[in-house]
């Protein structure tokens, strides 16, 4: 998981604040996003999203942690973590998430691999079980 | 078998005793080869297919970034490798490639470690280290692949475009401007102010890597390679691919 004291080696893009991006942005890398990003978000590494960031976009990623405002859905593979100051208006879609104290999210939430299960049918045996324990307690 | 090309200004007296010295260095070296002096008047092009066609296969430039970049755009149409022996005061590229200056690049060239290396090119015109937008008050337009648009907020303090990394950004750590993965790097830097600028640093740089983009403005913008050739806006800017073979220093920043 990319956190705020990771050495800066495995960053690959960084959108400051003074940027703009408009469009479908898809990075091969780690991505850093401090300023506006509109349209498509799209990394198969790490994304962190700054606290003055405003994303306009989708977001998909492996992991994600953010700090800023996004209006969008969320994809995100393994872990997404959002920070005191993140606000969310979209649904999110991970495995794992961390969720700081005051962070905001106006969404649908989908976190976990899990499938519900389906009802167990009993098996005769246990039945003929159960009949014979009743039939001594009679007794 | 190696070629030699003398930049014109080691005409001049105050290289004699230096160019000397390299002769002897490479004598030694066992590496000497046939020398062409460049003047305006001649045409490198010309001299180095002659040259090639005659069965050269390392070309050795002597002088400074100017004189490769020149080199960089006819090597790149030969199968040949390029080495370096930087002579006088404006050799940044050679610090980049670890490649100390004088007769001690010529052990660098008899070490020869040959990496090959991308290379940008800019409409036409290849470059080995990168490109500068010239007038950073002009509103300017990045469209990569027409798949997005970088919008620069603000005037920047600096627009370039680089494939080696860049000598005076002392700050820029991580595996940016690595010419060997196949991405040009594009670097946008606000105008430091106040705390910033104090302590030289720059904050909320951008770094985009990309393989082609498009640089547009409203207003044509004068955009600089390093060989000091100016283009105008629009201009087309893309990577090309383990480009050229060059002889490097272990002491390489990359």
């Amino acid at each position: 998981m990319l956190k705020k004291d990771d050495r800066a080696d495995d960053i690959e893009t960084i959108i400051g604040a003074s940027v703009q991006v408009e469009g479908d942005f898809s990075a091969v890398g780690d991505v850093i996003i401090e300023g506006m990003v509109s349209g498509k978000i799209k990394t198969e590494k790490n994304l962190r999203i700054g606290e003055r960031a405003k994303i306009f976009a989708s977001v998909s990623a492996a992991n994600a942690l953010i700090a800023g405002e996004v209006q969008g859905n969320l994809k995100i593979k393994d872990h997404l973590e959002l920070m005191s100051t993140a606000k969310i208006f979209g649904d999110i879609k991970s495995k794992v998430l961390t969720m700081a104290t005051g962070a905001s999210l106006h969404g649908r939430c989908q976190i976990g691999e899990e499938k519900p299960s389906k009802p167990e049918k009993t098996d005769n045996r246990e039945k003929d079980n159960a009949t014979d324990l009743d039939s001594e307690n009679i007794k | 078998m190696y070629l030699y090309l003398y930049d014109h200004f080691l005409n001049n007296k105050k290289f004699n005793s230096t160019v000397a010295k390299i002769e002897t260095r490479l004598t030694d070296l066992g590496i000497g080869g046939k020398i062409i002096r460049l003047s305006p008047l001649r045409d490198i092009n010309e001299s180095l297919a002659d040259e090639i066609r005659n069965g050269i296969k390392t070309v050795v430039v002597v002088g400074d970034d100017k004189t490769l970049n020149q080199m960089v755009n006819v090597a790149a149409k030969y199968d040949i490798t390029i080495g370096l022996i930087p002579v006088g005061p404006e050799n940044t590229i050679a610090q980049i490639l670890g490649i100390p200056q004088n007769e001690a690049a010529c052990d660098i060239l008899a070490a020869r470690i040959v990496e090959k290396i991308d290379l940008g090119k800019i409409n036409t015109t290849y470059f080995l280290s990168g490109i500068e937008i010239a007038d950073n008050q002009v509103t300017i337009e990045i469209d990569c692949e027409n798949k997005y648009k970088i919008l620069p907020q603000r005037a920047a303090g600096r627009l370039a475009i680089y494939n080696l990394r860049p000598i005076m950004s002392t700050n820029l750590n991580g595996n940016y401007f690595d010419p060997k993965d196949g991405f040009l790097e594009v670097l946008i830097q606000p105008i430091a102010t106040g705390f910033a600028k104090f302590l030289k640093k720059s904050f909320g740089q951008s770094i985009i890597p990309f393989k082609k983009l498009l640089i547009k403005s409203q207003k044509s913008v004068s955009v600089i390679t390093d060989g000091k050739r100016v283009l105008k806006t629009p201009v087309k800017i893309e990577v090309v691919p383990k480009k050229l073979k060059l002889i490097v220093g272990k002491g390489r920043r990359f």
